[in-house]
This record gives C-alpha cells, sequence and structure tokens, in this order.
C-alpha cells in the first residue's frame, strides 16, 4: 500500500487510482487546495485497506472506475460499508458509464481529463452535501469558522461584509488555486448578477486591508487571484 | 403487373383470337358451302323444271290460242311444278306468278340466256333466292321461267351455329384463363420466393436461403443465389468482424491517449493555476516530460504497425540468421545488463529470406517482453533451430485464458507493471504482425510462475 500522510486535518481524500501520474497529480492539488491524502494504486489494496477495522477516518473516495484487482463500480460496496462518499474519476466518458455510477450511488461523476479546479469544486459541494466539510480553515494567523461564519485573525474578531466573508471562503477552500475574475463572479454574486469584474477587484482590496494579505492573496496576471498558502 | 398475370394473360389473349379467327372461318366456310349447295339445288330444279316447262309451251300450239285461254293453260302448266315457287314471264311480262312475292323487274336483261342466274335478296326479315333463266320458246314469244326460294332457314342456321359458336367459345376461354392463370402461378412460384428471399437479404437478415429445388432455369437461378447468398454473409461477417476489432483498437487508443493526457493536461493546468513547492513544481515538469516521452513511444509503435500493413515496405533479402542473432545480442545487451538478466542465445539455422529490420524488431520486441517480466538475475534463452526461432524466459507467465489476446493490439495483462516497465501494449501485436508478414505463426506457451516460451514457426521446413 502507498500511503502518503499528511496530517493536516484529521479527515483524508482516499485517492484509488492506477496511474502513478495521475494519482500523484490529484494528490498534489488537493494537498495544495488543503487536504490531506491517501493514495491507493489498485483495487484489491483499496479493498485491503476499508476492510481494516482501524483504518484512517476518510471524508470522500476519487475513484477511478478501470483499476486492476478490482474494478471501481465493484468496489462502490466496500465504501458504502463504510459510508464513505465516491466521486468516479475515470476516462470512461460513455453516458451508461455514467449513468451505472451514479446509480450505483455515487455522488459525482467526472471525466477525465479534468480541471483541477473542477475537481475542487466538486468535492467541495459533496462534502457539504453529505456534512462532512470542514468547520474551520485556517490561513497563516487567520481562522475562519464556516459554522459560525466569523474570522478571527491572531485571536481578534474580524467584521466582514457577507461577499467579503464568502469570497474568503471560496479562495481559502482551494488555497493555491488561481481563481479568474469572472468564476468568483458567478460562484459568489451567481451568475445572473450584471456586475462587473471590477466588483471582485474592490472586494479583494477590503479583504486584503482588514486582513492584511497584501502578501497572501497575490494576483496572478491574466488569470485573477490565488490566495497562497504552503507550509 | 406481376410476371404470371403478365404470362397468363398474353396467353389467354393471343390463344382466345386463335380460337376466335378459326372458329369464324370455320363457320364462314361452312356457310358458304350450304349457300352453295342451296343455290345448286335451286339451279338444279329450275333446269329440270324449265326443260318441262319448255317442252310443254313449245308442243301445246300456243298462237292460236286467245290470250285468255293461253293464260289458263300456262297457269295449268305452272302448276303442274309446285306454282308456289315459279313466275313465268312473257316477252318482258308477268304472265303467271303464284308466289307471294312481285317481281320487281320482269324486263330484266339477266336472264335473257339459257344458262341460270342466281341472285340472293334481303327482304325485310326474309331472305330469298332467285334464279331465273330463258325458257325454250315456241315462235318469236320469249319465255322466262324464274325461280323464287325462301332461303331465311339457311340464315337462321348460320346465326344459330354463330350463338352455339360463341357461348362455346366463352365457356372455353373463361376455363381455359383460369387454368391458365393457375398453372402459370404454380409454375412461376419459386420466383416469388426468390423474389422474397431477396428482400429478406436487402432488409439484413443474411441468413436467409432459397428453398427451390426444381430443375428448370428457376432451379439453376436459385442455386446461384443460394452460393451467393453465402459469399455475402461470409464477407459481411468478415467485415463486421474486422470493423469490431477496429472499433475496439480504437477504443483502446483512445483510453491509451487519455491516460498520458490526463496528466499532461493535468500537471499543466496545475503549474500555471496552483501555488506549489519548488520540488512540486519539478515533480509536474518530469511527469509531463515522462507523459509525452509515452506518447512518442506510442506514436512511434502505432506508425510501425501501421506501416506494417503497407507491404511495399518491406525488403526481403538473404539473411545470415546467426549474424542476426548476434546483432540483436549486441543491440540488448546493455538494457539486460542494466536489469541484469542474462541473454543466452544459439542458432543451428542457416540463412533466410526475411526483412532484417523487422526481424530485428520482431525478436528485440520479444526479448524485452521477456526481460519485463523477469526479475534480477535470471536468464533469456534465444534458439533458432529448423524453421522455429524461440524465445524463452523464466519470468511470471501468462495465465492460460490471456494468451489468446496478448497479441491484440493495447492489450495488457497487468497494466500498471506494464506501464511502469515503459510497455504501452502494442508490442505483441508488432510481432504477430511481423511474423505474419513472413508467413510465420507467433505460438505462445506460458505458465504462470515459470515463464514464457514465444516461438515464431516458418511455415516452410
Amino acid at each position: 500500500m502507498n500511503t502518503k500522510e499528511f496530517a493536516k486535518s484529521s479527515a483524508k481524500i482516499l485517492v484509488i487510482e492506477d496511474d502513478n501520474s495521475i494519482s500523484e497529480l490529484i494528490c498534489m492539488n488537493l494537498e495544495a487546495a488543503g487536504y490531506s491524502t491517501a493514495a491507493l494504486m489498485d483495487g484489491k489494496a483499496a479493498e485491503d485497506f476499508l476492510k481494516n477495522p482501524e483504518h484512517e477516518e476518510v471524508a470522500l473516495a476519487l475513484v477511478d472506475v478501470m483499476l486492476p484487482g478490482k474494478d471501481g463500480f465493484a468496489l462502490m460496496e466496500d465504501l458504502q460499508r463504510e459510508e464513505i462518499p465516491v466521486i468516479y474519476l475515470t476516462a470512461k466518458d460513455d453516458v451508461l458509464s455514467k449513468v451505472h455510477g451514479l446509480k450505483a450511488g455515487a455522488e459525482d461523476y467526472i471525466v477525465k481529463p479534468f480541471e483541477v479546479l473542477e475537481l475542487l469544486v466538486r468535492m467541495e459541494k459533496v462534502l457539504k452535501r453529505t456534512g462532512r466539510g470542514r468547520e474551520k480553515i485556517q490561513v497563516r494567523d487567520v481562522v475562519i469558522d464556516l459554522k459560525e461564519h466569523s474570522v478571527m485573525k491572531g485571536g481578534e474578531k474580524v467584521s466582514l461584509k457577507p461577499m467579503e466573508y464568502e469570497l474568503l471562503v471560496t479562495l481559502a477552500g482551494s488555497k493555491n488555486v488561481a481563481f479568474s475574475r469572472e468564476e468568483l463572479l458567478n460562484r459568489i454574486w451567481g451568475c445572473d448578477y450584471m456586475g462587473e469584474t471590477r466588483t471582485v477587484d474592490v472586494h479583494i482590496g477590503q479583504l486584503r486591508k482588514k486582513l492584511n494579505f497584501h502578501d497572501v492573496i497575490r494576483t496572478i496576471s491574466k488569470t485573477g487571484y490565488r490566495l497562497e498558502d504552503l507550509d | 403487373m406481376k410476371l404470371w398475370k403478365k404470362l397468363s394473360v398474353v396467353t389467354v389473349t393471343v390463344l382466345s383470337a386463335a380460337t376466335l379467327i378459326s372458329g369464324i372461318a370455320v363457320i364462314y366456310k361452312s356457310m358458304e358451302y350450304n349457300q352453295q349447295k342451296t343455290i345448286e339445288s335451286s339451279e338444279q330444279q329450275l333446269k329440270s323444271t324449265a326443260y318441262a316447262v319448255g317442252k310443254d309451251l313449245e308442243n301445246s300450239l300456243l298462237q292460236g290460242y286467245s290470250q285468255v285461254a293461253k293464260n289458263s293453260y300456262i297457269n295449268f302448266v305452272i302448276k303442274k311444278y309446285d306454282a308456289s315457287r315459279y313466275i313465268l314471264i312473257e316477252d318482258n311480262q308477268v304472265v303467271c306468278n303464284l308466289t307471294p312475292f312481285e317481281l320487281a323487274a320482269p324486263e330484266d336483261e339477266r336472264w335473257g340466256s339459257f344458262e341460270v342466274r342466281s341472285v340472293i335478296q334481303k327482304l325485310e326479315d326474309q331472305y330469298i333466292l332467285i334464279s331465273g333463266r330463258k325458257v325454250a320458246v315456241a315462235g318469236n314469244i320469249e319465255y322466262k321461267l324464274v325461280l323464287v326460294e325462301d332461303i331465311s332457314e339457311l340464315y337462321g342456321d348460320m346465326r344459330r351455329q354463330i350463338y352455339f359458336n360463341l357461348t362455346f367459345f366463352l365457356g372455353a376461354a373463361v376455363a381455359s384463363m383460369l387454368l391458365i392463370f393457375l398453372l402459370t402461378k404454380r409454375i412461376l412460384r419459386p420466383l416469388q420466393e426468390l423474389q422474397k428471399a431477396a428482400m429478406d437479404i436487402s432488409q439484413g437478415n443474411l441468413t436467409r436461403r432459397v428453398n427451390v429445388h426444381t430443375r428448370d432455369e428457376i432451379g439453376s437461378v436459385a442455386g446461384t443465389f443460394n452460393s451467393m447468398a453465402d459469399r455475402i454473409e461470409a464477407q459481411v461477417t468478415e467485415l463486421s468482424q474486422v470493423a469490431e476489432k477496429r472499433r475496439q483498437m480504437l477504443g483502446s487508443l483512445t483510453h491509451e491517449l487519455k491516460t498520458p493526457m490526463t496528466s499532461i493536461i493535468g500537471y499543466s493546468d496545475t503549474l500555471l493555476n496552483v501555488n506549489l513547492k519548488k520540488e512540486q513544481k519539478e515533480r509536474a515538469l518530469w511527469h509531463i516530460h515522462k507523459e509525452c516521452k509515452r506518447l512518442e513511444r506510442l506514436s512511434s509503435k502505432l506508425m510501425s504497425l501501421m506501416g506494417l500493413y503497407d507491404n511495399d515496405s518491406i525488403s526481403m533479402e538473404e539473411v545470415s540468421m546467426q549474424e542476426l542473432f548476434d546483432q540483436v545480442a549486441g543491440l540488448e545487451e546493455y538494457n539486460l545488463r542494466q536489469r541484469n538478466i542474462r541473454l543466452k542465445y544459439f542458432c543451428t539455422m542457416g540463412s533466410r529470406r526475411i526483412d532484417r529490420d523487422l526481424f530485428e524488431s520482431l525478436l528485440i520486441n520479444l526479448i524485452d517482453n521477456g526481460a519485463k517480466a523477469s526479475e534480477e538475475g535470471t536468464v533469456i534463452t534465444l534458439t533458432g533451430q529448423d524453421n522455429v526461432i524461440t524465445v524463452a524466459d523464466e519470468g511470471c507467465g501468462i495465465p492460460a485464458d490471456e494468451i489468446r489476446n496478448v497479441t491484440e493490439a493495447f492489450y495488457m495483462v497487468d497494466k500498471a507493471r506494464s506501464r511502469k516497465a515503459g510497455g504501452c501494449g502494442l508490442g505483441l501485436a508488432l510481432c504477430s504482425m511481423i511474423a505474419k508478414l513472413h508467413e510465420a505463426e507467433l505460438v505462445i506457451e506460458s505458465e504462470v510462475g515459470k515463464g514464457t516460451r514465444v516461438s515464431v514457426i516458418f511455415a516452410d521446413v
């Protein structure tokens, strides 16, 4: 079993993928975004992992369908027994496989090749829906309490406007990943919001000032913004 | 219009026309004959009566008689000979007419000779035959005798005959029409079966055959049709198999392309958008590079596989097998030493007509495959004897139920392991193609855990 440990938050994201470089790619991105991961390289290893009663707590499993040993669809039973939500991540893009996967109980179905941001957003949605969303996100000395909707910096409460808070949560939820202005506008203000991308710039400016995040929220040329926090 | 209907209609029409025409001709001829006979007999009667009347008129010295006495005498004479049919004309005057008819032109010159002249005349609903001639003359008075006969009966007969014939003809025509329709349909029924079968086949039911065993042309057409259907079925089956294989190969190819593509797109996307540590950035670049290399390998293997389908790229020459083995061993030396695997080889084959480059790549592929399956410290043997070249390893072997699939393009028994060793699932497909071009067969024997023997067996001994 090839398990990578990153003790950051307790529950891990299980990555079951037989291709070495894709597995590493997913783990690399999830870690950058603030998740901790465990990678398993084949169906048999995944089965063994899940059968072990003392396995680490798993918040979500990203599962390839075509796996040596035991395929992704067959693994669903083991995953459901452990009450782990599943997102299939596979090259099989035919409708039948999608329907099969989703009917079997998967929360989502993502076709390769995928975009990093899309994967992160879908994961976040699934985690929230299944009540496994993170309760707190920490960026340097700032702690965002997602339950209380409060933001503390160095132990002191920072007062943010609702849109500023949403923006911070979005950026910090997929930290180290760049968002375009349009994406932020769509996700926070909604796609029918007729505002300009200037609105985003203004709110970013407010966040930077209030949290002293001038070097944390970086402007990425030609793309947008990125909340950077590597340890 | 259906063929059997056409044939029947044509036959019936021609037959009816012929019967009708011949029937009419026969009736007409017999009518003419009857008429002739009647006329002849009338004329015969007239002749004898005229002779007798002439004699009577001559014998009696009429000149001295008064007109009244003469007339009553003549009446007497005519009455002797069935007076109701005769008219006597004296110097263009009717002197005695006991018939129900009136003579229109007694002065007619027709009857001016001793020859009998006859004519048929139609009076309203009656046909009458009028014959006349000059009777022997006494003194300078000219007598003509005219015979009038009602021959309506004759025409009535004819009408009856025509009516009877027509009825009979119609009955026969209807009966024969039915019979002809039935028989033609029956004879041509195999054609319908043939047509139905052709329709079925054209609609995709390729297993359909014609069940016709007549000994005529239709039977032979049916035979030909069946053998044609056999051929079509065989070819379509073969084509669909080829298409299915192509489809599978294309499917595998897309999948094989998708995996490195996912990595390359994913890593480059990550490099562009995600804040990474320095060593992670290097890892990402390294992965991109590695996956590109994999794509390149895949494309070059694919190119050579495609190239083998165009046979022009092959150049056969006489090659010494010992030399070829030496060369292959030399090429593999570095690769095998790295994995700490030894290659033993010996050759008792002479020389053969082969394509040197292709065969070299065949052997290298087989040895590489062996090396990928082998543990460190094991031995691979390459032997050439009689018409068989064998590459044997002591590696992990292939499960029995997978052996027949391994020469399929993109088939990998153990994907993860094969990828790690740099395989892309085309090696054995390539080898079997090369073997086929040399009219040789690729035979794979394997036992899990013990090793694999791949033999290239040339068809000739």
